[in-house]
Parts: structure tokens; C-alpha cells; sequence
């Protein structure tokens, strides 16, 4: 009889026996009006008077701040933040975010859907509920619908309240003892759960960082630390012998150095210099030629170079008639492979420098050989 | 598509008289390739919606719907838009040495339609029209005539044979449909192909047939012909025509940006011109009248079961139908887009013809399926 | 027209009657104690055994995850130019498979189909742990997986984002996003089962699991207000997934160049695809269920027949597929797209083509046969045809495009090791394992929902026809 009740809860069993007496029970006007059933019935929101559910609209909002913020943030990262141009498409290829937007849209809108109708709506989880310690709880989970009066103040009357909804057709009906309210929001349980969460910050953090720390030094993490690959200055298990660097094989020819001269000078003669004569060639050649031949063979070419005296070597005299009548790919081949007291001048002098000597030697030859009509005026 | 309560049929004859005159005039100065562009666009638009309205009969038997049986013979109608397809696409025929490349000899210098020369030519093309239009009426004859004959006879072994009949028809409807598609619309293009077109035309196809169902059902309504039909139909109906503009909206996505990453010449030079100059306009007007507006416009629960909502809508999406089928025919003109007096007299003449016809539909048989065993289910069907 | 006009429902032919959804009495109580009994009882031997043996095909699938982890890619079969193999097939099978389930509980939802009630909780749990299956590949494929959040966009010390151009990146998305939305629509419609649940245990640990897990659902109107429209719009949601996911998937092959890749079918070719593997996936599970636990009055002949129509119903949509690419293949005059068809049906990997078309379109056809839909020896053969044949049209798609594409001097065969093989089999075993798990701890049927549609359930409406 005291009113510390929270509700009186009727208990039907068929739906529309708790159709039926939903009106009789509103129009008691003894308190709140709930029912509590195993599925939802048809028909029972508009009977109970229940507000219609925002949660179209909630979740139609939703859905289009999620379309905004991914097409938002995939146009940011993409065309402004760090544009590229990826397989020839435009940093700001809007039909390429689509499928994401669209994917975000639909995150969005389902978490609101799901948590908004559970926290905000629903206010679940919540344990304390009355009817959740209630005896009925039993049948409504099951086969029972439960028709409640709940207090809405002090003035509850739970036996006016038991007897309305006996009259209007309920099988039993339980009264719902009101629930503990004393505040659990207390100073004391909030310095403990703050001080919880700060220890297990600081739990989390120390352990984030020695996982961090130790984790890439774990197999196979530190795989791509070992690598079978040459560290300079140290021995290498790849090869047999040790070596890290490999001669190359024999017989192997660097890009763009063919045609090569191998075999014999006689059968280079064959190679055709691949260079036009233009003004930008022989300027190389002439660059070539003061740097690495003329100090043996001369600026003229004719054999006296500054290191002739000096050494007692004798270079060949090039103006000479044999040297003439030298096709250019047995002079390359000099070069290439060098002749007699002459080293190889190979592996300093790309294909290109090699083959514009050859034209430079050419032009000091006819330059020393020149003719009368050699000295005509050449239109600039 | 529905017409007004007003809408006198002298009126309608009026239209189309003077339309036939435009028409020929048309077809003297306007140019050979503009008459026949308009005439094989107003033969598609007749086509794929009888087509569609003929499909969601299908539909319906296929799956065994129930809700639906009160509103069935509003489709079973509108498909008949079929047999006066049938003339109009004999005569479209006409149009394939003008407007198609495939069906002209020099096709067969061009290394890429010679192969297929035998396909894309008038015999072949020819055949498969004509068996096209043979399996619309086959499928007229079982499912609209049948469900017509079972008013009188009452006799429910129509829904059983109906029922046998349904996965055939679907099996026929995807032929022809690829047909339409591969033949009459992308067969202006012969270098182009997309095998999801078939999908493509279908979904505008199935909404255009959708769309008139619904505009025909809010008419009748309004006459107070479909006691009984409330607003849970016309939810569905509602239902069915966003979760179709979705589908057409996501195949032709698809397509365009598939073919847009791939950015292969030959496939995306049926983009770049619909996207040049002018016609840029009509591509985004198509995906906002197709796609923008009417989702936008129906998303809400509320919005589907709303009669003049629905209305508003399922007009918006015929005219949408209407300029997919005028965005994909007539950019082969190489001109830019335009509507002017030959496209005004076509109008006049088709819609008027098509207007007429489908007055005339709205008188056969009674305005519910009453020989259905399911009626009386259909009816109390309720969300 | 008056609807008086229309016959009385007891005189319709045989052919035109449909069973109801349940076979016997069924009450909303008998329904508790049928269904809710299993977490609560020990589960027989064969339990034990079934778990037995699909656990040891997940340890070995484990065993060999761990060597692709330990020793890299490499211990995979792919080469060049078949850069995706196995790893791929299984994802792109896996996430068809999940889709079944959300067709179930969500799009036959929206259609207000009441039969999916019955099948819909065991569809959605299959639809998790499909994509469960499908997420390890990618994660896999990585080769350094504990770097997969590398996928993700996150600021960072190298100031790299993703590209977003790249449908791979779509894929991340799309199959989070599906994952994510799957689990919290399924946790969702459990609560009131567990709350069910919660209220008849006997366990007191039980209990205080089952408490928590149903967030103290009481079943009030209000709530079930919210309820009901949160679950019809995530059935909506739900169902513009099931054409997205796939469609992104698909859009992993179709966006590039390779022959027969670049087809625009592949969309909606994809989904059809999914779904039709994923119902045989659902028709066999459902028949060894319905047997083993004695849930023949609920998962009835009846819901077996329609997934068996659907399946045909998507047979007949991939047959259209199929005959779609070979047409456009052939009308496309490009002697590379023609070659990589003939080599579907001609070339070294023919076997995998043909296997694919029979098992996929010509086996299917058996279920136009009424005996065949009813009969557990065919629907089975039907089902693991279809499984096989779509696990092969996978293969087929995958490696004979790759393998011969445009340079004849890259043109290479395809062997998959014993590790893709282990791999694969853990997957199986992964799936079936936790879908024993599920059948023994939470209840296979959505006891609520079934309950929502026995006779009696709802009361019946008196008055007014129109309410408009």
C-alpha cells in the first residue's frame, strides 16, 4: 500500500486481449501507460499514443553528413592536400569517389540507425530496470504480454492501478517494487573510476611501447632487416667467392656500346661511325681530344705531343698517309682497345666521345691536307 | 501515362492530326536522318514501356505476389502499348540504312563491323525484330489475355498456367530486351559495346512501366474505379519505383565509370560526345531528372504513399525515361541537342497516339483482376 | 471492382496453395523451448566430431597462413603475369557467400517475405563469418600483415594518404563497411533472443553473460518502436550493400584492361554471381541444421523449395551473364577479348571453363523439377555443384585472363602450391568451425521474429478498411 511502487504490470496472454485493454487502461488515467511484449505488435504505437520515431530523419541526416564528409575528405587528400596523377586519372577524378562515398553514406547512416536507436532512443544498456527483476519477466520474453501503469509522482495508487487492469481483462498482475534510487554518481565512485581509467592509460601506454619497441625486432617482422643484400664494406654470403661486387660476365657488352669493337683491327674496320658531323659532335670530339690525345699525339695530330720527348715513346703520326687511308672503325678500335704502347682509352670515353674523336682526327687530318677549294668562304 | 480527367479524345485526335502533318513535313525538309531519329525514338519509348509494363505482369506471377493483384490489370494494359509498337517498329525498319552504319556497304570496309557484317546487316536485323515482336505477343496473348479471358471464365487455372508460363517469358523478355538495346540503341554506335546495356535499357525500361502503372492507378483512383486499392499499395508502388531509380542510377554509373577509368578510345567516345558542348547540359539534367530528384523525392516513408507525391514523381520519371532514350539515340546526329517543330510534331503525333490507345486499354476488361482466386488476399493486404 | 467477386480461398486448386511456415502447432512458448534449449543442453557426439574435424582443417589452414606470414608471397603460386591467384579467387568467394545472408535478412525483409523469418538469424551469421573467411585474404595478400592499417587513411609521419582512385582502396571500404553493418544488424535482431534467452537460463553465469549481451531488453512498446524502424532501415541500408559490395568487388577487374576483364556486365554479373553461391551455401548448412537439431517444423520443405528457386533464378542470371560476355566477347572484333574466350573453352585452363558452365548453368536446371527442390539427395548434389562451379568461375576469371593476355612473351602458366591449397582448406574450416560454434551458444532461429508471424500473433483488425 505504500507508494513506493513504480508500476503495476497486467499480464495478457494474446495480443488482443492487451489491445482490448490498452484504451481501458489510458482512460484510467492512473499513470504512464507501457506495454511490454515479445514482439513488437502491429498497431500498438498509435493505441499507446507513442510519439512517432525520429529516427528516419536522424539517420537521413546521417546518411548525407557521411556522403558530404567522405566525398569531402577524399577530394581534400587527393587533389588538394597531396595530388598526383595516378594511372593518367586526374588528382580530382570525382567518379572515383563515388564507391566510398557511397560505402560511408551507409556506415554512417546504420550506426545511427543501430546506436542512436539503442543509446539515445532506447537509452539501452540499462540494467535497472524494475521489470527486469520482476517475476513476469519470464512470460514477457516468452509468450506473455504485460500491460504497466507506471507512477508518474508521489500520488500513485497501486491498488487502483492493480484493480483497472484486472478489470479490464488481465490474467494476474504484479506489482513493481521502485527501484533503488540513491545517486551512484558519487565523488567516491567517481574518483575511482577515474582512477581506474587513468591506471589503465598508463597500463596501456607502457605496454603500447614495449610492444612497439620489441615488436619489429620479432621474426618474421625482421625480415626485411635481413636482407640478402651487399652492405658496403663487409663480406657477402651471396656469392661463392665472397665478393660483393661480380666482374660482369665475359662477353658482356654495357648498353649503348654496340657495335663493339672485339676481334681484331682488321675486322673493325667494317664499323660505321654512327655520328653525324655536326658542329655539336666535333665539339665533343675536339673536348676528347685535347684532354686524352694530345698530349701524346699532338694538337696537330702528327705524333709530337708534350709527353713524346719526355717519354721516348713514339705515337702514331696521324697526318701519315697509312692513317689517311685508315677507315674510322679500325681508329675506334684503336681507341677501344688500345695499340701497342697505347693503353685502352675504353673505359673512361663513352661510345658517343669515342666515335666524335674519330671525327675530330678526320678534320685535323683534311685540315692538314686541306686543298685549294677547302679555302672556299661556307655561307655562316 | 495518364491523362487528365479533361482530356477530351477529340482533343487527342486533334493533337495527332496535326502532328502527322509536322511529321511529314518533317520527313521533307527536316532531313532523312532527323525524321528517323525521332521515329525510332518515339517507337523505343513504345516499346520498352509496353515492354515493362508486360515485364512487372511477369513479375508478379513469377513470385506469386499477392498485394499486387488488385493493381494488375493496370500493367495487363499498358502493355498492349505493344501491338501499336509493332506497325510503328515495322516502319522503323526503314531507318536502319540511314541511321545505323552496320546495315550500309561501306560497313564493309570498316576492319571492325566487317566481321560482324552478317549481324549488324538489314536481313539478320530484320529476323530478329520480327521474332521480337512475335515473343511480345505470344507473351501478350498468355499473360494479358489470359488474365482478360479469366474476368468471365473465373477459372484459376490461369494462375497456374500463368505461373508456368512466367519463367519463359522472363527467359524471352531478356532476349528481346538485349535486343532493343543492342540493336536499336547501341546498333546507331556499331564500334561500341557494353554488355551490361541489356541491364541498362531493362531498368528504364521497368521504371517507365512502373511509372505509368502508378499514374494510371492515381487516376483511376481519383474516378473511384480501384475501391479498395489504399495507400499500403501505393506504397509499394512507390517502394518499387526508389529502389529502381537506384538500380538504374547504380548500372549507369557502372558503366560510365568503368569506361571512363579504362579510358579506352573505343569505348569512351560515346561519352566524350555526350559530354561535348551542349549536350554536357543534357547528361547532367538526365542523371538529376533520372536519379537526384526522384530519390531525393521518395526517400521518406511518407513520400511513397503520397498520391499527389507519386503523381509528381512518376510524371518526372516518364519524361526522365523519355530523354535517356532522346540522350542516347540522338547525339549520332553530330548535331548539338534540340527540340524544334519536327520534334513537337512527333510529339504531338505519338503522345497523342500513344494517349489514345492507352484511353482506350483503360476500358478493357474490368479495372481488377475479379477471376483471380487472390484478389480478395490482394486487397486486405495491408503494411 | 467489389472484392466479394473474388472466389473463397478453399476453392483453389492444389497447384495455387501454399504451405504455411510452419509444419504442426507452434507456439510462442513451444517455439522458446524448441529453439532457445540448444545453448543451454550439451550438444550431441556428432557436434563433437563435426568440430572436431573442421577445426583440424582451420589448424591446418593456420599452419599455413603462418608460412605465408614467416616466409612471404612467395610461398604462394603467383607469378607473372598471374599476379592473383588463390588469394584473390578465395576473397572474391568468400564475400559472394556472405551475401546470401543479408539478402535474406535484409531484401526479403523489405519485400515483407515472412518465410525468410525462420532461415534469416543462421543467414546473417553465415553472412559474418563468410566475410570473416574473405577478410583474411587481403590481409594475407599484404604479405606483411601487420602493416594492413597502411590500407587505411590516417595522417602520417610520411604524409602519404591512399589513393583513392584505386578500386582496391573502394574494396577496403566497402568490405569494412559490409562487415561492420552485418555484425550490428544481426547483434541487433539477437537482443531480444538473448533477452529470451537471459530470462530462462538457469546458469547464473549464463545469465550475467546473456544480461549484458541483451543491454537489459525488457520488451517495452516504446522500445520496440524504435526497433522495428531501426531494423527496416538497416534492412534498407543493408540491401544497397548487397549491390555495392559486390559491384566494388567486381569493379577490382572490370576497371582495368585486362581481356574479358574490362567487361561493364561485371556489376551486377558479380552480385547475381554472390548471391547464387551463397544460397547453396545457405540450402546445404540449412538441411544438415534442420535434421541435426529437429527444426523441421520451422526450417520446413517450403523454405528450402524457394532458396532452391532463387538459385535457379540466379543460375538462369548467370547463364544470361555468360552468354552476354561471349556475345559482346565475340562483337567486340578484338582479337585478344576472342582469344581469351576460346581459351575458356579450349585453352590449357579449359577444364576450370567447362567446369565452370556445367556446374553453374547446366546442373542448376535440375531444380526445375519439383522432386528436385524437395529432395535432399538433389538439392545437396545441386548445391555443391554450385559451390564448386563458382569457386572455378572465380578461377577461371582470375587466371585464364591473366595467363595469356596481350604480350605472348609474358605468357605463363599458373601453379598453385601446397600452401594456397592449406589455405584455402582452413578457410572451409574456418567457416564451418564457427558456424558450429554459433549452433551450439546462440539460437538458430530468431525466435522473436518467428514469433512476430504465427497465426495469432497479431491482432486482428477490426473496422475500418481504409485507413490511408
Amino acid at each position: 500500500m505504500s507508494e513506493t511502487s513504480y508500476a503495476v504490470l497486467g499480464i495478457f496472454d494474446n495480443p488482443d486481449a492487451l489491445m482490448k485493454a490498452i484504451p481501458k487502461a489510458r482512460a484510467a488515467k492512473l499513470g504512464t501507460v507501457e506495454a511490454y511484449t515479445p514482439y513488437a505488435i502491429h498497431g500498438i504505437e498509435e493505441a499507446l499514443g507513442l510519439r512517432r520515431s525520429p529516427l528516419g530523419g536522424m539517420v537521413l541526416v546521417m546518411g548525407v553528413l557521411g556522403a558530404i564528409t567522405a566525398f569531402g575528405f577524399e577530394y581534400w587528400i587527393s587533389a588538394i592536400d597531396y595530388p598526383i596523377i595516378t594511372g593518367g586519372k586526374a588528382p580530382n577524378s570525382w567518379e572515383a569517389f563515388i564507391p566510398i562515398m557511397f560505402e560511408v553514406t551507409v556506415l554512417f547512416a546504420t550506426f545511427t540507425a543501430g546506436l542512436g536507436m539503442l543509446l539515445l532512443l532506447n537509452k539501452l544498456p540499462f540494467f535497472g530496470h524494475p521489470v527486469l527483476s520482476s517475476k513476469s519477466i519470464t512470460g514477457i520474453t516468452r509468450d506473455r504480454f504485460a500491460l504497466a501503469i507506471e507512477a508518474e509522482d508521489e500520488s500513485f495508487d497501486s491498488t487502483a492501478a492493480a484493480r483497472a487492469l484486472l478489470e479490464a481483462g488481465a490474467l494476474e498482475v504484479e506489482v513493481l517494487p521502485a527501484p533503488d534510487r540513491s545517486p551512484f554518481l558519487t565523488s567516491d565512485y567517481i574518483l575511482r573510476t577515474l582512477g581506474g581509467i587513468f591506471a589503465a592509460c598508463v597500463v596501456a601506454g607502457l605496454a603500447m611501447f614495449f610492444i612497439t619497441k620489441w615488436f619489429p625486432l620479432l621474426a618474421p617482422m625482421k625480415h626485411m632487416q635481413d636482407q640478402p643484400r651487399l652492405d658496403a664494406q663487409r663480406p657477402s654470403a651471396f656469392f661463392k667467392d665472397g665478393h660483393g661486387m661480380q666482374l660482369p660476365v665475359a662477353g658482356a657488352v654495357a648498353r649503348g656500346y654496340l657495335p663493339a669493337a672485339t676481334g681484331t683491327q682488321e675486322q673493325a674496320a667494317s664499323l660505321v661511325n654512327p655520328l653525324p658531323r655536326t658542329p655539336e659532335v666535333f665539339a665533343i670530339g675536339r673536348k676528347v681530344f685535347t684532354t686524352r690525345c694530345q698530349v701524346c699525339h699532338g694538337a696537330l695530330a702528327n705524333g709530337v705531343g708534350s709527353l713524346t720527348a719526355a717519354y721516348g715513346a713514339k705515337p702514331a703520326n696521324l697526318q701519315a698517309q697509312q692513317f689517311r687511308d685508315y677507315p674510322d672503325g679500325k681508329i675506334y678500335w684503336a681507341i677501344v682497345n688500345g695499340k701497342n704502347a697505347m693503353p685502352s682509352h675504353a673505359p673512361y670515353l663513352s661510345e658517343t666521345e669515342r666515335w666524335a674523336v674519330v671525327h675530330y682526327v678526320r678534320a685535323l687530318q683534311r685540315a692538314q691536307n686541306a686543298k685549294d677549294e677547302d679555302l672556299k668562304v661556307v655561307a655562316p | 501515362m495518364s491523362q487528365s480527367k479533361q482530356t477530351s479524345p477529340t482533343l487527342l485526335r486533334g493533337a495527332m492530326a496535326l502532328g502527322a502533318l509536322g511529321v511529314l513535313g518533317s520527313y521533307v525538309t527536316a532531313g532523312h536522318e532527323r525524321f528517323w531519329a525521332n521515329w525510332v525514338f518515339w517507337f523505343v519509348l513504345m516499346f520498352t514501356l509496353g515492354l515493362g509494363a508486360l515485364f512487372i505482369v511477369a513479375l508478379e506471377h513469377l513470385v506469386n505476389a499477392k498485394w499486387s493483384v488488385p493493381v494488375r490489370r493496370i500493367p495487363e494494359r499498358v502493355a498492349t502499348l505493344l501491338l501499336p509498337a509493332i506497325p510503328v517498329g515495322l516502319i522503323a525498319l526503314c531507318a536502319l540504312p540511314v541511321l545505323y552504319p552496320g546495315t550500309r556497304p561501306e560497313a564493309a570496309h570498316n576492319p571492325i563491323l566487317a566481321g560482324k557484317a552478317f549481324w549488324l546487316g538489314v536481313p539478320f536485323f530484320s529476323v530478329r525484330t520480327l521474332l521480337s515482336f512475335g515473343l511480345c505477343t505470344l507473351g501478350l496473348w498468355v499473360l494479358v489475355g489470359g488474365s482478360l479471358r479469366q474476368d468471365t471464365t473465373r477459372d484459376p487455372a490461369f494462375n497456374l498456367r500463368a505461373r508456368k508460363f512466367a519463367p519463359a517469358f522472363m527467359a524471352s523478355f531478356a532476349l528481346v530486351i538485349t535486343l532493343v538495346a543492342f540493336d536499336w540503341l547501341s546498333g546507331l554506335t556499331p564500334e561500341w559495346y557494353s554488355d551490361i546495356f541489356g541491364v541498362y535499357v531493362f531498368a528504364g525500361a521497368f521504371l517507365s512501366g512502373l511509372a505509368a502503372t502508378a499514374l494510371c492507378v492515381l487516376h483511376l483512383q481519383d474516378q473511384d474505379r480501384l475501391e479498395g486499392v489504399r495507400s499500403d499499395h501505393l506504397y509499394n508502388l512507390g517502394g518499387f519505383l526508389f529502389a529502381f531509380t537506384v538500380f538504374w542510377s547504380y548500372i549507369g554509373f557502372a558503366q560510365y565509370m568503368l569506361m571512363w577509368y579504362a579510358n579506352l578510345p573505343d569505348e569512351v567516345i560515346y561519352y566524350k560526345v555526350r559530354l561535348a558542348g551542349s549536350w554536357r547540359a543534357i547528361t547532367i539534367s538526365l542523371a538529376t531528372l533520372h536519379f537526384v530528384i526522384p530519390f531525393f523525392a521518395l526517400v521518406t516513408r511518407d513520400a511513397k504513399k503520397d498520391p499527389k507525391r507519386l503523381r509528381r514523381v512518376a510524371y518526372l520519371m516518364l519524361f526522365a525515361h523519355a530523354l535517356d532514350m532522346y540522350w542516347l539515340i540522338f547525339p549520332v546526329l553530330g548535331l548539338e541537342p534540340r527540340f524544334s517543330w519536327p520534334e513537337l510534331s512527333f510529339a504531338l503525333f505519338f503522345l497523342g497516339g500513344i494517349l489514345l490507345w492507352l484511353r482506350g486499354a483503360m476500358q478493357k476488361g474490368e479495372d481488377m483482376p475479379v477471376g483471380d482466386p487472390f484478389l480478395r488476399e490482394g486487397l486486405e493486404f495491408r503494411l | 471492382m467489389r472484392s466479394d467477386a473474388a472466389l473463397p480461398a478453399g476453392d483453389l486448386p492444389a497447384g495455387l496453395v501454399e504451405p504455411g511456415l510452419t509444419v504442426g502447432k507452434v507456439t510462442a512458448g513451444s517455439l522458446d523451448d524448441q529453439v532457445l534449449a540448444f545453448p543451454d543442453q550439451r550438444p550431441p557426439k556428432q557436434w563433437y566430431l563435426a568440430l572436431a574435424f573442421t577445426s583440424t582443417m582451420l589448424l591446418i589452414g593456420l599452419f599455413f597462413m603462418g608460412v605465408t606470414v614467416y616466409t612471404g608471397i612467395g610461398s604462394w603460386g603467383n607469378n607473372s603475369p598471374v599476379f592473383w591467384g588463390f588469394g584473390i579467387i578465395n576473397f572474391v568467394f568468400w564475400v559472394g557467400i556472405g551475401h546470401a545472408g543479408t539478402l535474406i535478412s535484409a531484401i526479403l525483409f523489405i519485400f515483407r517475405k515472412r518465410w525468410r523469418n525462420a532461415i534469416a538469424r543462421f543467414a546473417e551469421a553465415m553472412t559474418i563469418f563468410a566475410v570473416m573467411c574473405a577478410g583474411l585474404f587481403p590481409l594475407l595478400h599484404v604479405g606483411r600483415p601487420w602493416l594492413a592499417y597502411w590500407l587505411f587513411p590516417y595522417p602520417n609521419q610520411r604524409a602519404l594518404w591512399v589513393n583513392f582512385r584505386s578500386p582496391l582502396v573502394w574494396d577496403v571500404f566497402a568490405v569494412s563497411t559490409y562487415f561492420s553493418v552485418s555484425l550490428m544488424f544481426w547483434f541487433l535482431g539477437l537482443i531480444p533472443d538473448i533477452a529470451s534467452m537471459r530470462d530462462r537460463t538457469t546458469s547464473k553465469l549464463r545469465k550475467v553473460i546473456y544480461t549484458v549481451l541483451s543491454v537489459g531488453w525488457r520488451g517495452a512498446a516504446s522500445h520496440w518502436q524504435h526497433y522495428e524502424k531501426a531494423y527496416l532501415l538497416l534492412a534498407g541500408l543493408a540491401t544497397g550493400l548487397v549491390l555495392s559490395v559486390h559491384s566494388v568487388v567486381s569493379f577490382d577487374f572490370a576497371t582495368s584492361v585486362v581481356p574479358a576483364w574490362h567487361m561493364t556486365i561485371f556489376p551486377p554479373y558479380f552480385v547475381a554471381g554472390a548471391i547464387f553461391a551463397g544460397f547453396a551455401m545457405v540450402v546445404m548448412v540449412l538441411v544438415v541444421v534442420r535434421e541435426s537439431m529437429q527444426l523441421k517444423n520451422l526450417i520446413t520443405m517450403r523454405h528450402l523449395e524457394v532458396m532452391n528457386k532463387v538459385i535457379l533464378g540466379m543460375s538462369c542470371l548467370m547463364g544470361y551473364s555468360y552468354m552476354m560476355e561471349g556475345f559482346t566477347g565475340w562483337y567486340s572484333m578484338n582479337p585478344t577479348i576472342q582469344h581469351t574466350f576460346l581459351n575458356f573453352v579450349s585453352g590449357t585452363y579449359a577444364w576450370a571453363g567447362w567446369l565452370t558452365i556445367s556446374c553453374n548453368i547446366v546442373v542448376p536446371q535440375l531444380l526445375w523439377f519439383r522432386k528436385c527442390r524437395t529432395s535432399y539427395f538433389w538439392m545437396i548434389l545441386v548445391s555443391i555443384a554450385v559451390t564448386i562451379g563458382m569457386w572455378f568461375e572465380r578461377f577461371s576469371i582470375i587466371v585464364i585472363s591473366l595467363h595469356q593476355d596481350y604480350l605472348p612473351s609474358a605468357w605463363r602458366l599458373y601453379r598453385p602450391t601446397m600452401v594456397d591449397y592449406g589455405i584455402l582448406l582452413g578457410s572451409f574450416g574456418l567457416f564451418f568451425t564457427l558456424v558450429l560454434l554459433f549452433a551450439r551458444v546462440l539460437p538458430v532461429i530468431a525466435t522473436t521474429e518467428v514469433k512476430a508471424i504465427l497465426p495469432d500473433a497479431q491482432p486482428s483488425h477490426h473496422g475500418d478498411e481504409r485507413h490511408v
